[in-house]
């Protein structure tokens, strides 16, 4: 170790700044952007893949990427937001989109369509989505809608089949009761996830009950009475064994991690999420997945929808918005680079990605196109964007439904608890 | 005044890097966030003065602010006695002159290097799971353990048994305060024929009254603070069932998760004058309890 010295200390840092100083220029010459996602090790793989892909074929550009999971990702992206310091390109999905638009976070792309943006080949679904009073936000990377993913190996060998005892299409809760329990009885594991405290089946249920979310005028839809069915229903089914023990669900209420999943973990054969998850739950198992939709009631309303999964979205806090939507446009456009994307953000948005992907999909990737065209006609029209709060109003389900899986109080009054909650969030948003 | 300048520059030219930072990275985020408690600030617009309301909503509506209030309180009035207990207990066993001193001291002193850290909360999470490694070794002895994270009856004590596994500074003080106790007292209560209870409330109790009191404060102020180990354990929203809002997750989850960084700012403030007031209490109690060896009594 050579002793520092005040020369050798004054020496070193004058040729630092020197240094500094001539670099300078040379970094000047790529504007530098910054694009920040939430993922999964699938996911991160592929998307620094194309990054380097956009950056070999655009040397005046240089992209860099950033992510996180999705639990911290919103945590990170506040603070940024408040440093003034977002990244120039950021993920976004359905619902939170909204609140960013309306606080001004995210800005409106119409200026760059045509010129360094190209939309022309976007389906005019997906360009609606991300639309919000005329102006255009959002673009949105993959279409996306709840799957129920199943493990193959469990439901064979407790001689569950698909397309005969079990259409994953249209199966009641009644059904999934029985074949869950049957699927324990037969391999020891239980045949489902129990969804009591999971929001995004319960959405599902409001839908089929005939039922909205939220009303037009913002107020909370869900009456005490459907809340009571769909917990009693799950009740029924995790009484009858088909389901892990509820202290065990209870444990998992509000996780995102999908190496948490029961499917995944094996400790259920069956985990109900979103359909771009397939690729990358199946990413972490060795056995192979089945995809359904999420069961129904006897009466088989549609309740799950199709919708943008997420979106990249500019920031306002972009110091080179010309070269950040070049980028954008080469996500959704640039065919070697959506070929690496595949379908691992939901199925493309884009006619001609979609084309050019469909001869070389893996069999993941083939059951997900599959799983989308089977719940053509089975889908609710997509409802306008839910209002401020919605965030809040979900995790309080989340937490008050242990109340239900513990047992610890009577299900009317869980309900009851939490619509009036429900509504003070809303009031107060 | 100028001669004070001149006689004091070095003094104060020396700490200048510590000044610096305290007005810049203490201060002024301090007074900041004084002025956002009376706001309605959700980061993306700038804040909006809105007077007492969080306060009053706190106080008059929350249920969940009186929930982490709870669970604090909770968390406090059990953790700190047993943490101190624990650590002087280990503190009088070392004090006996065991050969490898040294080493157990650094032994002990581990746990509560590695405690805050986010590592040991992951591992505590793996040991209290329902196939953790608790569970699995009362499956050993017949014993079905419960779900000790998920069920809402134990999660808080997995958080009380974590802090008191970090006893080490505490037992570091207490050890100090045991060496600096003049041996002849206990040598005179033995020819007395004390026993090692009586030596203990009679000669090092009191003694070790200052010390106590200083670990007291401490580790109070600390447990109020307490964050990472109920932020990881509890999945970051105090689950189960609240039973792990730590007032610092509730913070947390205010500001963070739901943007109101106004109120959040608020419940901040609320925090520091508990602290305060409970401190102060300390001081004031102490006066009944705590004798110093140069005081005139």
């Amino acid at each position: 170790m050579s002793r520092l010295t005040r020369r050798t200390f004054l020496g070193a840092s004058g040729s630092v700044l020197a240094l500094a100083a001539m670099g300078r220029p040379a970094f000047a010459q790529a504007a530098e952007i910054r694009h920040f996602w939430w993922g999964n090790p699938e996911r991160d793989k592929r998307t620094f893949e194309v990054i380097e892909i956009f950056n070999g074929k655009n040397p005046d550009i240089k992209v860099s990427g950033e992510t996180l999971g999705f639990a911290d990702y919103f945590t990170k992206l506040t603070t940024q937001i408040a440093g003034g310091n977002m990244p120039d390109v950021i993920q976004q999905g359905y619902g939170v989109l909204f609140e960013y638009i309306a606080n001004g976070a995210i800005v409106p792309l119409d200026d760059y369509v045509g010129k360094s943006l190209d939309i022309s080949r976007m389906d005019q679904s997906a360009i609606d989505a991300g639309t919000v009073d005329g102006k255009f936000y959002a673009l949105s990377i993959g279409a996306n809608s709840h799957m129920a993913m199943y493990n193959t190996r469990l439901f064979e060998e407790a001689g569950i089949v698909p397309g005969e005892t079990f259409d994953p299409y249209g199966y009641t809760y009644d059904e999934l009761s029985e074949f869950a329990a049957a699927i324990k009885e037969a391999t020891g594991v239980p045949g489902t996830d129990d969804n009591t405290a999971d929001y995004q089946n319960f959405s599902d249920f409001v839908g089929q009950k005939g039922a909205m979310l939220y009303n037009e005028d913002g107020s909370y839809g869900p009456t005490q009475e459907i809340v009571e069915e769909y917990w009693a229903t799950w009740e029924k089914i995790r009484n009858a064994g088909g389901t892990p023990p509820g202290p065990e669900s209870a444990g998992l209420s509000g996780v995102s991690d999908l190496a948490l999943m029961g499917v995944v973990t094996g400790k259920s054969a069956m985990t109900y999420l979103w359909s771009n998850q397939l690729v990358g739950v199946q990413g972490l198992m060795q056995d192979k997945l089945g995809a359904a939709m999420y069961p129904n009631t006897a009466e088989m309303l549609p309740g799950s929808v199709v919708q943008p999964s997420q979106f990249v979205c500019l920031t306002r806090d972009s110091a080179n918005p010309e070269a950040a939507t070049t980028y954008m446009s080469a996500f959704v456009n640039d065919l070697d680079m959506t070929a690496v994307l595949g379908l691992e953000r939901g199925i493309p948005s884009q006619s001609e990605v979609r084309a050019a992907l469909q001869p070389n999909l893996t069999e993941v990737e083939a059951l997900s196109v599959e799983f989308f065209d089977k719940i053509q006609g089975k889908t609710a029209t997509l409802p306008p964007p839910p209002p401020s709060g919605s965030g809040e109003v979900e995790q309080t389900f989340e937490r008050l439904a242990v109340n239900v899986l513990l047992g610890e109080r009577s299900i009317p009054e869980v309900a009851s608890d939490f619509l009036a909650q429900a509504q003070a969030i809303l009031a107060r948003a | 005044m100028q001669k004070f300048f001149r006689r004091n520059f070095a003094g104060y030219a020396f700490l200048s890097p510590w000044l610096i930072g305290f007005f810049l990275l203490a201060i002024g985020p301090i007074l900041a966030s004084l002025y956002l408690s009376f706001t309605k600030y959700n980061v993306v617009r700038p804040p909006q003065w809105i007077g007492l309301d969080n306060y009053f909503y706190m106080f008059q509506f929350d249920q969940r602010f009186w929930k982490a209030m709870q669970v604090t309180f909770t968390f406090v009035v059990i953790s700190v006695p047993l943490k101190l207990i624990f650590a002087l207990g280990v503190a009088m066993a070392l004090d006996k002159g065991i050969r490898a001193i040294g080493w157990y001291r650094a032994l002990f002193y581990l746990p509560s290097i590695l405690g805050g850290s986010i590592a040991v909360a992951i591992l505590w999470r793996q040991l209290f799971n329902y196939d953790g490694v608790i569970n699995s070794i009362l499956r050993l002895v017949g014993l079905d353990g419960p779900y000790w994270l998920a069920d809402p009856k134990y999660s808080l004590w997995t958080l009380i048994v974590l802090a008191i596994w970090q006893f080490g500074s505490p037992m570091l003080i207490f050890l100090a305060g045991l060496r600096a106790i003049p041996q002849e007292l206990y040598e005179a209560a033995e020819i007395d024929a004390a026993g090692p209870i009586k030596k203990f409330f009679a000669i090092t109790v009191p003694l070790l009254a200052p010390v106590i009191f200083f670990n007291l404060v401490l580790q109070m102020i600390e447990a109020f603070k307490s964050f990472s180990g109920a932020f990881i354990i509890s999945g970051g929203a105090g689950a189960p069932l609240d039973s792990l809002l730590f007032f610092t997750v509730y913070l947390y989850n205010e500001a963070f998760s739901f943007l109101r960084m106004g109120y959040a700012s608020a419940l901040a403030w609320v925090l520091l004058l508990i602290i305060a007031l409970f401190t102060a209490i300390a001081f004031w109690t102490s006066k009944y309890w705590v004798h110093y060896e140069n005081e005139r009594g």
